[in-house]
């Protein structure tokens, strides 16, 4: 390092010109690579078993979630201008690029009305020219009511409700397009009628296109905020202003790379800055705050010797904890996600541009501007506040060592406790505020209609016709009516076995009691014969597959939060063994499966990353204190943070979901640089001096300065998060600061006594 | 008989006629979709057809069919009685098709009920029996209703054959199609038909047709939909024709009394 801070002081110009140019390409890279990442699929690992055969079910039955658009007319929706909108409404959505086929928009223009007549069966829409009678719509009203597949999905119970689902072809959703639809359906409201646009794309698209903006929002609030802080503790408008650089030049550099390499921004990569502004100015805290310590106490010293000081000091713990914040990051690589690998590869290279900020640019910088003001004295020579509490405070801790212990250990088991209370949520729509529109929207579609989400149930068979068989329909039917019955949060259920009853039911005069699965497979192969010649619509190979041998049971739900969904399957799978005896599987496709299975992923990424990084933060600590119970010591912190961190969740309910769940990790690559730089600075003292009451007040003052300084300017970065319109953005905001919070106490109250009481560097008498 | 028919009808579809660019060419391309048109069929006459249905995964479901068709000249009856899957055996399947644009008139009869039942006229888009042919593509479609152009004349599978692409003056189903029709006997030996985009959509292929009496009659085809990887092949055997079939033969009572 010595050499090294030597080339730096000599060729401080060319050292500042090259990382100038590499900058300034960097800005090139994103300037011209720039791309966000705002299709949910690509977020999901494509190799995984349950997402291959989701996306084989998928293809098969064609199953894309629905933009649904809403007219609700309080007056009822029977009457000739709400059905002239429905009508229009269809056809211009319809004509959009974005649908592909004309069947993929559904609504009561466009849905089949399957029904008897005195003669046969018949196929037909609803209504094709508006009817100018009330008679006419009385009988239009009456053919809804008793048709079982329309009633409540086509038309809300009380009747001043109906809605238009449209499939979009896959991976089009953009901004533009919401804007549109929302454009087009605002068209329609007026004269008694309002619209409304919900639907799992929405809510994801929106999603995917709100977090970077909302980041790009965060982000100067986040460099405002730390260059007061800044200011604030280094006194010194050129120090502030390199700490600012430092920071910055760590961004553009991290982003120029990730994007000119071909990675687009992915929802998670847009916290790199933010983390990257709190942890980096750590590092320039840390060298500024000794530079004008030394200045300060060393004014014969010159700018050279006082930077080589600055350096030869520093490079150690600031290289110590910038290597730890870095694996931190890096154990979410075993996640299976890739957007969360990308976060954990580019934030750990930020972290360690910084670092290389630090120790490089730093020094270049003071060399060639000049010093920094000296640490501002209070009154003459008298000590600071941290020298003179530091001591006190040190021996207090010592004094009250069993009662520090004992109140850790109940703090534990306090939030050890709350741990179990951590739910997870794998809904996309409780990050919202709750007065979004996307919400409100979504609440008066699932109030009116049968859901917003879909879980798609998958029956295979290995034989043909296996779905005409009537054992297997009627287990179907008693699957659908008892999870409708059991769990509250399925609206209704729509399967092969709908068409079928709604069948017998009209071949038989539309008696109610008929409307069953019939007993014999002939007549139900027969049906079937006559449905496709009688014109039926392609929807029924939505729901079975042409050779009958799958089938496809729609679920919709109200509401895409895991507990519900959770629920839902737990009830479905009762009926794996008894479909299992009559030759059938039973498995799950679907956005709403799909997405919880994701979260579970990144649940288990998470606590796998989280034991790795335990681990490794224990190898590298022993190893840089060349002792494993040092190792182990140093890691008491990071544990006390994580157990409050979860504890904290479960107690306030907030559940874990992609966002919160990289708290862990986060606190841990960050939180224990306080404990490495306390270790550092207890070492040198205690080598230096042999002397423990000494070391103790030295280490809490020199080292205190210094961790509280960057407890306080992390904190109040991960706070600016709560102004976040995300819900995860705020609780991840709070809860890394109150992690850092938590690190720091403990540092100096739990880490400070065990190692005291190790008696660690010191002989034993 | 009713296979022939819609063989006709295939052909029929492929070729029509209009105004094209130039006169000589326009005016052959019309001459030939009005001779496939036209050519001559049996009065009526019986055969079995084997339907297979092989979707992209090479599976494949066979129905067979017994059928009958009488041609009265202003309406064209058919019958046709399932004889397998089994689940479906002995149903019946009757079709009036009109000259006029009067919508067909349809019955299926289903054992498992014993009754017959009226089918609504669907929509000439629809497959037929979930098949890769559409209703459209088995009915004769007047040459009028097409602007028909002479693309040229090639030596196919040892024919001589015009090459014709038909598009429709109102919008249709296809956007345009291209048949090889064979010189002198009036059948297309392949077919292409383009959907909206003007991308191919399908193929039909005769892979064999003989004369029986005075008829052309393709006994084996094969209609590929190249999107979606899917085929249907029909074969008929057991064909005899012109044979005074009676009116009893066309009548829901027929259906119910199977074959």
């Amino acid at each position: 390092m010595k050499k090294i801070t030597e080339i730096i002081l000599k060729y401080s110009k060319l050292t500042l010109l090259l990382i100038v140019i590499i900058t300034v390409a960097s800005l090139y890279s994103i300037k011209t690579n720039f791309a966000l990442e705002t299709n949910l699929d690509t977020y999901m690992p494509k190799d995984h078993p349950a997402f291959i055969y989701s996306d084989k079910a998928e293809e098969m039955f064609d199953i894309r979630d629905a933009i649904m658009i809403a007219i609700e007319n309080k007056e009822g929706i029977y009457n000739e201008t709400t059905f002239q909108k429905i009508k229009d409404l269809t056809k211009e959505i319809q004509k959009l690029d974005v649908v592909a086929d004309k069947d993929d928009v559904l609504s009561l223009y466009t849905a089949d009305n399957i029904k008897g007549s005195e003669e046969g069966l018949e196929i037909e829409e609803f209504f094709k020219k508006i009817p100018k009678t009330s008679e006419k719509f009385n009988e239009i009203k009456e053919g809804v009511r008793t048709n079982e597949m329309v009633w409540k999905r086509l038309v809300s119970e009380d009747e001043t409700s109906t809605i238009i689902y449209t499939k979009i072809k896959d991976n089009s959703f953009t901004e533009e397009l919401y804007k549109e639809i929302v454009a087009i359906s605002e068209q329609y409201s007026g004269d008694g009628d309002v619209t409304y646009v919900a639907g799992q794309p929405i809510i994801e698209g929106t999603m995917a296109i709100l977090m970077p903006k909302d980041m790009k929002k965060m982000f100067p609030v986040v460099l405002l905020l730390i260059v007061i802080v800044l200011f604030i503790v280094l006194r010194s408008i050129k120090a502030t202003l390199i700490s600012l650089l430092v920071v910055v030049f760590s961004s553009i550099w991290t982003f120029g790379l990730m994007l000119g390499v071909g990675i687009p921004i992915y929802a998670p990569s847009s916290l790199i800055p933010v983390m990257l502004i709190a942890i980096g100015v750590a590092d320039t805290i840390h060298l500024f705050s000794h530079l004008q310590l030394m200045i300060r106490e060393h004014s014969d010293w010159t700018k050279e010797q006082l930077i080589k000081n600055m350096n030869a000091e520093m490079f150690r713990p600031v290289m110590m904890t910038s290597v730890t914040t870095a694996v931190g990051f890096l154990s979410l690589l075993t996640s299976d996600i890739y957007p969360i690998k990308y976060f954990a590869a580019f934030t750990a290279f930020g972290v360690m541009a910084a670092m290389f900020f630090s120790l490089i640019f730093i020094p270049a910088s003071v060399n060639l501007l000049g010093l920094p003001k000296a640490l501002k004295l209070t009154a003459s020579n008298e000590d600071d506040f941290f020298t003179k509490n530091a001591k006190g405070f040190a021996n207090m801790m010592v004094r009250n060592k069993k009662t520090v212990i004992v109140s850790t250990v109940v703090v534990l088991l306090f939030f050890g406790f709350g741990m179990s209370k951590v739910w997870i949520n794998s809904s996309f729509l409780a990050r919202f505020p709750d007065k979004n529109p996307l919400v409100t929207t979504d609440a008066f579609v699932n109030s009116k209609f049968l859901g917003t989400t879909t879980v798609n149930v998958i029956l295979e068979a290995k034989e043909e016709d296996k779905f005409k068989n009537p054992a297997v329909l009627e287990l179907m039917d008693e699957m659908a009516l008892t999870a409708e019955k059991e769990v509250a949060i399925i609206g209704g259920a729509l399967s092969v076995v709908d068409f079928i009853k709604r069948m017998n039911k009209v071949l038989h005069e539309d008696q109610e009691k008929f409307y069953t699965v019939p007993s014999d497979q002939n007549l139900i192969a027969q049906y079937f014969l006559l449905y496709e010649m009688s014109g039926g619509s392609d929807r029924l190979w939505d729901v079975v597959s042409d050779d009958f041998k799958t089938a496809n049971m729609q679920l919709q739900l109200k509401g895409d939060n895991s507990k519900g969904l959770n629920a839902t399957i737990a009830t479905i799978e009762k009926y794996k063994e008894e479909f299992k005896a009559l030759g059938v599987e039973l498995n799950f496709a679907g956005s709403g499966y799909k997405v919880l299975v994701f979260n579970d992923l990144i649940l288990i990424g998470q606590i796998k990353s989280l034991a790795y990084s335990f681990i490794i933060v224990i190898v590298l600590l022993s190893l840089m204190f060349r002792s494993i119970k040092l190792g182990l010591i140093g890691t008491i912190p990071i544990f006390i943070t994580t157990i409050i961190s979860f504890g904290v969740l479960g107690w306030l309910n907030i559940p874990l979901e992609t966002t919160t769940a990289l708290i862990s990790s986060i606190a841990i690559g960050i939180g224990i640089d306080y404990a490495v730089h306390f270790i550092d600075r207890y070492k040198i003292n205690a080598l230096a001096t042999q002397n423990k009451e000494l070391t103790v007040a030295e280490t809490m003052a020199h080292s205190g300065r210094a961790i509280s300084f960057n407890a306080v300017v992390v904190i109040l970065g991960f706070l600016v998060l709560t102004f976040s319109a995300f819900k995860p953005n705020i609780a991840l905001g709070a809860i890394v600061s109150l992690n850092m919070f938590t690190s720091f106490i403990a540092t100096i109250t739990v880490m400070f006594i065990v190692l005291y009481v190790g008696n660690i560097y010191f002989k034993k008498k | 008989m009713k296979t022939i028919k819609f063989k006709a009808r295939v052909i029929a579809i492929a070729l029509i006629s209009a105004f094209g660019i130039s006169e000589v060419t326009a005016q052959s391309a019309d001459e030939i979709a009005k001779k496939v048109y036209n050519r001559t069929t049996a009065k009526d006459g019986e055969s079995d057809m084997t339907m297979k249905l092989v979707n992209s995964k090479g599976e494949t479901r066979t129905r067979l069919i017994h059928q009958f068709f009488k041609d009265y000249g202003t309406v064209e009856k058919k019958t046709m009685f399932f004889k397998s899957p089994a689940d479906v055996k002995n149903t019946a399947f009757m079709n009036w098709t009109y000259d006029d644009d009067k919508d067909d008139d349809q019955w299926l009869y289903l054992p498992a009920l014993k009754k017959v039942k009226r089918i609504s006229s669907s929509s000439k888009d629809n497959a037929f029996m979930g098949s890769d042919f559409t209703y459209e593509d088995m009915e004769k479609r007047n040459p009028n209703k097409d602007t028909h152009k002479l693309l040229r004349t090639v030596k196919y599978k040892n024919e001589t054959c015009y090459v014709i692409e038909s598009t429709p003056k109102e919008e249709g189903q296809y956007a345009k199609r291209i048949a090889w029709v064979i010189k002198d006997k009036w059948i297309p030996l392949k077919i292409e038909f383009y959907d909206e985009d003007v991308e191919l959509l399908k193929v039909l292929t005769i892979t064999d047709y003989k004369k029986i009496k005075d008829y052309w009659i393709i006994v084996n085809q094969e209609m590929k939909n190249v999107q979606k990887n899917h085929k249907t092949i029909i074969t008929l055997s057991n064909i005899k024709v012109d044979i005074g079939l009676g009116d009893t033969r066309f009548t829901q009572r027929a259906m119910q009394r199977g074959l």
